[in-house]
């Protein structure tokens, strides 16, 4: 069937939880891969022939032409739907570098989610991020909430040993032990979820 | 305090008025105001940018002294509130901008008006978007595919223009306020009207809100005619 793969890669995508990523679904890519190239290969096969017949190709309007076309629009089709399923993700792949990315590697869970070449490009965008921060020298990535009060309390989730420098002191992390910070240094640490602040 | 307040005339008023609307925080809100609301990038406020920098350096300073001599924690704190709005306000601005390259980039680098509205980092940042999103989908999608059909830009070689671009959604609805006296607008963002009768056109005066779309207030935002909220 034209085009029905690729429209369950979409669905595939568009049914997950906003800004979650489910696991690259390789099989159906794949099928989808070989859909197009199986379009090419019937609409060279349906050129040729009309070649043979000795037909222009542009012009003759016959069947074998109107068959071509449909398998040229099917390839389109197929293409769009790929990128829109790779670029959407590639989307949420950004927001996880501006929220996790500038620190750290991503989390495991995450991790497996996401196929090599988007692993690759989520070191990519980071990085570029991270130029322009240093070229700015200023993080663009904190104070991602309009700012209440300058000190906030913080929980510590999981230890993260002693020596921790914050702007104006250094800290001992230890599991669930309590600070009052700037809110401009805990932020790093909230938003790797290994800090709960309230 | 009161009685004193009683006195001010409405000149005075005024010019208090002009003056808070004209300070660099009032200019960076309404910056970043507009770089929200607007669906597509405006130009960089290269100068704001920088003196807001370095008024936040200035203030970080000063904040510093106060935490060092001990003085009242009260007013070092207020200090330090006002600091962190500051830095919030400028941080979040180019933080829009920068979603909105990753948004638009291949939209934005083709054309040079769009182009001319980074500044030099951001131009550096969109530069390495293309590169990283092109050799990301190429890998992926691209490479498997036939020859005809491998244009990043085009669904294929026989597409005229680059069809596979996204574009920012330039009718979409904004609510803009009049800043100064302006000519009249037109609803197709039209600068002269080819008639006399045309009568879609209206007139702000300052102060006026309007909802409409985009697309006629492009050009008075630019010139700081109108504001969006």
């Amino acid at each position: 069937m034209h085009g029905r793969k690729a429209y369950q890669l979409v669905k595939d995508f568009a049914s997950g939880e906003k800004g979650h990523l489910k696991s690259f679904n390789n099989e159906l890519f794949d099928r989808v891969i070989e859909e197009c190239n199986e379009h090419h290969n019937a609409l060279q096969s349906l050129i040729r022939k009309m070649q043979e017949e000795g037909l222009e190709v542009q012009t003759a309007k016959n069947a074998d032409h109107y068959g071509a076309l449909i398998h040229h629009l099917s390839l389109i089709r197929n293409k769009r739907c790929l990128m829109a399923y790779v670029y959407n993700r590639a989307e949420i792949v950004r927001e996880l570098a501006w929220n996790v990315g500038l620190l750290h590697e991503l989390p495991h869970e995450i991790q497996e989610k996401l196929n090599e070449t988007e692993e690759q490009y989520f070191k990519d965008h980071s990085k570029s991020l991270k130029l322009y921060m240093s070229q700015m020298n200023l993080d663009v990535n904190v104070d991602m909430v309009p700012p209440k009060d300058p000190y906030i309390k913080v929980r510590v989730l999981e230890d993260l040993g002693s020596g921790i420098i914050l702007s104006d002191k250094t800290a001992n992390f230890a599991r669930h032990s309590m600070h009052f910070l700037k809110r401009t240094d805990a932020e790093q640490y909230i938003s790797r979820d290994k800090d709960v602040s309230y | 305090m009161a009685s004193g307040s009683e006195e001010w005339s409405a000149a005075q008023i005024d010019d208090y008025e002009t003056l808070v609307s004209t300070t660099d925080v009032e200019l960076l809100k309404r910056a970043w105001r507009n770089e929200k609301a607007a669906p597509e990038i405006l130009p960089f406020e290269e100068a704001l940018v920088k003196r807001a920098k370095e008024q936040i350096q200035l203030m970080e300073e000063t904040v510093d002294d106060f935490a060092e001599s001990g003085h009242d924690p009260l007013i070092a704190s207020l200090y330090q509130m006002d600091l962190d709005r500051a830095q919030f306000l400028l941080r979040s601005y180019l933080r829009v901008r920068l979603q909105k390259i990753e948004k638009f980039m291949f939209y934005i680098w083709k054309s040079d008006t769009h182009r001319n509205r980074l500044s030099k980092e951001e131009e550096k940042f969109t530069e390495r978007c293309i590169r990283d999103i092109g050799k990301h989908l190429e890998e992926t999608v691209l490479s498997k595919l036939a020859d005809n059909y491998q244009s990043l830009l085009k669904q294929s070689i026989i597409s005229e223009e680059d069809d596979m671009v996204p574009e920012p959604q330039l009718d979409t609805f904004v609510v803009a306020k009049c800043q100064r006296a302006m000519r009249p607008l037109y609803l197709d963002g039209s600068r002269q009207s080819a008639s006399f009768d045309r009568d879609d056109h209206f007139q702000m005066v300052p102060g006026d809100l309007c909802i409409l779309h985009y697309r006629p207030f492009q050009e008075e935002l630019m010139s700081g005619n109108i504001s969006l909220v």
